[in-house]
């Protein structure tokens, strides 16, 4: 099956990972299935459960990617622990006995959904950036305004091999299994190997993400054995470790003899290193120094998401939402507070009449404004922005780095063979023209000629032919 | 990948002084180099990219006049630069404090302390050998003030005469990163819309534009990786989406230099012979002919401005024709989009002239048929194609309003395809954003209902009403997200790492990406008020409920 990652279909498929998006950070991956995988008693079948209802698989599947989806009327209480646990001793019961056909014939007993009002989320396609929002957090994650420069800079295109030393929690080696597509990159957990493997192998990239754990320190890069192993030809390297300065020794163009060298030998070789310290930074790019990199440099990526409101100020705001009521402009200071100022002259004089029997209560205040404005709401205010509440005002430092390919004397002198050094045929200056702009200068020039030949003999004729030669010389132009 | 320099193919060159140079390398020809010299260009071709080479006063027997300078020599020097090359490393002299005791006090701001006149120098720049190496070390002998001079400060002093005298180059393969960079420092930046490397790798990864595989279309599947693009930074943009879809580089597939015994393929193309009676015509790949894996570039004039790719051996207007872009860029009008019978190039099928008619017209006749017909079914596929939409995604860089973009191409996305529009500045994209607010989803989904209650069954309702209020439907856009990034680099030297002193300035940069949803046709009420209430004081979420408000 291709990754839903890479290809997907049109509709949202059973067995297939989706990210349900609740709102903009919110994102539940869950991979669809068309029966209780996870065991958990639903009538509807596998259900996921969010703050904003619950949602049965089968509403899901076979809906086209981005739908919205109402959620449903599930019930979750009676599934109660006495009873899902006769349930389940039934079915393991039902399963000993029977198995296959038992499944089939479950399935049409499950119950169809009803819709609830509780609220609605959309079922969206994976991709690399919208599981890097979901994604179980293990260790500190890359994030997409990171990776998206690291693998820019790094060169990885289709076809490349990358080594990521540190997968951690994947969301580098998602994208990177994006951009290199039919090459793949190489992931080395330093530490446990966690549940990466298997979320791989659901996200179908086990045939582009080789997983592999071991100390990259000691044991660097080759694919299998650290010794006899074969080279992964990287073509671009990441390393998201600790002590990075400690694994560029096996980063070399020439490595102890009997081994191969972990890059490719017929590419440059591109390297970026994530430490959020400075000190490590520093380390790493002495080591550089000291092993051959080349163009190395040093950056931090800052990123910030923008919140767009309509701010609205003014007098005329009561009872709205998110509004400040306070005056706008001086004028309407002045008008608020010389309003204010007779209406309290007229409490004066009323309370002064208070004894006198012809005494009326004042009428309620009347409103400051009354009249109505025809902007919408949603138009009205001034439109603003500023920076989300929560920044992420340092990820790490990002170390760039590139070694040229290996180049040896022969390679140097059948160089030099096929390309003499001091051949040289044209002078650097003429302008180079094509073939093909020559002849229709020339042609241009024979035209001219043959008209001014015409305008002499004979004024009346036509400059039929002469469009006739230009159709052609347009003709020739396009079919080359 | 680029492994080694080819013939014909652009390369960009960096001088000593950090200036970048776009040159062509023609076999047999002088790459000149202004003031740090000249050499010929055989001497590079087929050779390793980033390779600094230094040009030496006089060839050797071969014709051999460059010098591959190694990795270890110029990180001599930026040790050196560092103060601390040569086993140096602890030559700053500190005081108690480990502050350097040297310092500028003494130094008088004044051009004396050199001592060489500047006609000794031209006169050392005439004689001396060694390719600058002599002139900057007699530079520094005849300094009178050079012990005067912190560790710090004569670093910077080697450094900024070695940019000025050393006749070194490198070679860089011209790459979209590079490119990018070339267009902002040394031209025209707003050309390129001031597109900067941490932008366009947003825009990809937002975009999720990647090479669609090798898959065949089974059942239930659709063509994949059709992106729609508006690109008005003269083809940077579609450059960098091709480069991440696999198209832009012709040769990515050949590696060895030894194989390689092709003419470069735009002469060859050129030297094709253009009439003439040709038998055994090879099947040619018809231009915008493929079907996955491509770019449809959507344009305003009649023709789009992608210039740029002319760097990776594809110029728009003589096509390579074996350059993937060839058959995988297509392009309509914006005219052809909207409406296309007002194009007379898709309007006006050619009549389709009977073959026995077709033998007896002269050869040029036959031709300009053949060449009218073939025109005209590409425009009709493309614009076809285009107009049944079911893109895979949206890239927009674009000098129009973005939201007359987004009105009209959103709606041809598939479900789930992604949007990501680029500006230099924030106010459009915040309008942009405006109009994808809250406030006016509940509106516009509001207006829709009344308008659908009010018509009569089985009528088709009328939503021109509708569509003049909202220039966009705010409903097929989720999450409508505004964001930023800057890269800032830093220098990293032993005791001296700061982030550099001075940056370009200029466009901030900005980016609006959202995903195409569908709505559903049903009435979704209130979202549990009661209950979400109550969950809101149990749980510390904020309380932006943004979906949730769209009551009715």
């Amino acid at each position: 099956m291709p990754s839903p990652f890479l290809t997907r279909n049109a509709l949202a498929d059973t067995d297939s990972l989706a990210l349900l998006q609740l709102r903009r950070d919110q994102i539940i991956p869950t991979i669809l299935r068309d029966h209780d995988d996870e065991n958990q008693g639903y009538w509807e079948g596998k259900v996921t459960n969010t703050r904003f209802g619950s949602f049965p698989h089968s509403t899901l599947i076979g809906q086209p990617w981005g739908s919205q989806i109402v959620a449903s009327k599930v019930d979750t209480g009676s599934r109660g622990r006495g009873k899902s646990a006769k349930r389940k001793a039934e079915e393991l019961d039902a399963e000993a006995t029977t198995t296959g056909a038992e499944d089939e014939k479950k399935k049409p007993s499950l119950r169809a959904p009803v819709s609830a009002d509780s609220g609605f989320l959309h079922v969206l396609a994976p991709t690399p950036e919208a599981w890097t929002m979901s994604l179980p957090h293990r260790t500190q994650v890359v994030y997409t305004p990171d990776y998206s420069y690291i693998l820019h800079r790094l060169r990885v295109r289709p076809g490349c091999t990358v080594i990521e030393a540190g997968a951690g929690s994947g969301s580098f080696t998602h994208a990177s299994a994006r951009a290199v597509f039919n090459g793949y990159p190489e992931t080395d957990g330093t530490t446990k190997r966690r549940r990466l493997g298997k979320e791989l192998r659901d996200h179908g990239l086990d045939g582009i993400v080789e997983a592999t754990h071991r100390d990259v320190y000691e044991d660097g890069f080759l694919l299998g054995d650290p010794k006899t192993g074969k080279s992964p030809k990287a073509n671009a390297i990441f390393l998201d470790l600790p002590a990075p300065w400690l694994a560029l020794k096996h980063l070399v163009r020439n490595p102890p003899p009997g081994q191969e060298s972990a890059l490719d030998p017929e590419s440059p070789a591109y390297l970026c290193t994530f430490s959020p310290c400075l000190e490590q930074a520093e380390r790493t790019i002495r080591t550089m120094r000291k092993l051959s990199w080349l163009n190395i440099s040093m950056v931090e990526v800052a990123q910030r998401r923008l919140d767009v409101k309509r701010d609205r100020i003014g007098l005329d705001t009561e009872g709205v939402r998110g509004a400040t009521l306070f005056p706008k402009t001086v004028e309407e200071a002045v008008a608020k507070l010389r309003s204010d100022e007779q209406r309290a002259k007229l409490i004066r004089e009323n309370r002064s009449t208070r004894d006198q029997p012809d005494h009326q209560p004042i009428a309620k205040e009347t409103a400051f404004y009354n009249e109505k404005t025809d902007i919408p709401v949603y138009a009205q205010g001034r439109l603003t922005h500023r920076s989300e509440p929560d920044l992420r005002t340092h990820t790490s430092y990002l170390v760039f780095a590139i070694l040229p390919r290996a180049w040896s004397e022969d390679d140097e002198q059948k160089c030099r063979e096929q390309w003499p050094s001091a051949k040289v045929v044209r002078p650097d200056n003429e302008p180079k023209t094509s073939k093909k702009q020559m002849k229709r200068e020339a042609a241009i020039a024979r035209a001219k000629l043959r008209e001014q030949q015409k305008e002499s003999e004979e004024k009346p004729q036509p400059e039929s032919e002469d469009k006739a030669e230009e159709e052609k010389i347009e003709e020739e132009s396009t079919k080359a | 990948m680029h492994s080694y320099i080819r013939p014909g193919q652009f390369v960009a060159i960096r001088l000593q002084s950090d200036q970048l140079r776009l040159i062509q390398i023609i076999p047999d020809t002088v790459v000149n180099l202004g003031r740090f010299g000249s050499f010929t260009a055989n001497q590079i071709i087929g050779r390793p990219f980033y390779f600094t080479f230094e040009i030496l006063d006089a060839c050797d027997e071969a014709g051999n006049q460059l010098r591959v300078v190694s990795a270890t020599e110029l990180h001599a020097e930026t040790l050196l630069a560092d103060g601390e090359g040569d086993g140096e490393g602890d030559d700053v002299e500190t005081g108690e404090n480990g502050i350097p005791m040297r310092t500028n006090r003494q130094i008088n701001d004044e051009n004396s302390s050199q001592k060489l006149t500047l006609e000794e120098i031209e006169e050392l720049k005439r004689e001396a050998g060694g390719a600058g190496k002599d002139i900057v070390a007699k530079l520094l002998e005849s300094h009178s003030a050079i012990d005067q001079k912190t560790a710090f400060s004569l670093a910077k002093y080697t450094l900024r005469k070695r940019k000025k005298y050393l006749k070194r180059f490198t070679v860089l393969p011209l790459d979209v990163g590079l490119l990018a960079n070339y267009l902002i420092e040394e031209r025209d930046a707003q050309k390129s819309m001031e597109l900067r490397d941490e932008h366009i790798g947003l825009i990809g990864c937002w975009g999720n534009v990647h090479h669609s595989g090798n898959i065949e279309v089974g059942e239930g599947m659709k063509p994949h990786g059709r992106y729609a693009i508006v690109d008005e930074t003269g083809g940077l943009v579609v450059a960098a989406m091709a480069e991440r879809m696999g198209i832009l580089y012709p040769h990515d597939a050949d590696e060895d230099p030894t194989e390689e015994q092709d003419v470069p393929a735009s002469n060859a193309a050129e030297s094709q012979p253009t009439d003439g009676p040709q038998k055994s015509r090879r099947i040619r790949p018809q231009p915008m002919s493929a079907t996955t894996n491509t770019i449809t570039v959507i344009h305003p004039y009649s023709q789009p401005n992608l210039s740029l790719l002319k760097f990776f051996g594809y110029d728009t207007n003589n096509p390579d024709e074996s350059h993937p872009l060839h058959t995988h860029l297509k392009s309509i009008s914006w005219m052809q989009l909207a409406d296309p019978n007002s194009d007379p190039l898709y309007a006006n099928e050619p009549p389709i002239i009977p073959a026995e008619e077709l033998a007896e017209l002269k050869q040029s006749k036959r031709t300009a048929y053949y060449h009218k017909r073939n025109r005209w079914t590409r425009v009709k596929a493309v614009v076809d194609e285009g107009r049944a939409g079911n893109f895979d995604g949206l890239i927009v860089s674009t000098l129009l309003e973005p939201a007359s973009v987004l009105k009209t191409m959103v709606p041809l996305l598939a479900g789930s395809a992604p949007v990501v529009v680029y500006s230099p500045t924030v106010e459009s994209l915040v309008e942009l954003a405006d109009m994808y607010s809250t406030a006016r989803r509940t509106a516009f989904i509001n207006k829709k209902r009344e308008l659908e209650s009010q018509s009569s069954e089985g009528e088709a309702v009328d939503l021109s009403s509708l569509h003049e209020e909202f220039v966009v439907d705010p409903t097929i856009l989720l999450p409508p997200t505004l964001q930023t990034s800057r890269v800032r680099p830093w220098q990293v030297l032993p005791g001296r790492t700061h982030p550099l002193m001075t940056g370009r300035g200029g466009a901030e940069g900005y980016l609006f990406h959202g995903v195409r949803v569908f709505p559903t046709t049903q009435n979704i009420q209130a979202a549990g008020n009661v209950r979400k209430r109550r969950k809101m004081e149990t749980t510390s979420t904020p309380i932006s409920d943004r979906d949730v408000e769209m009551t009715s």
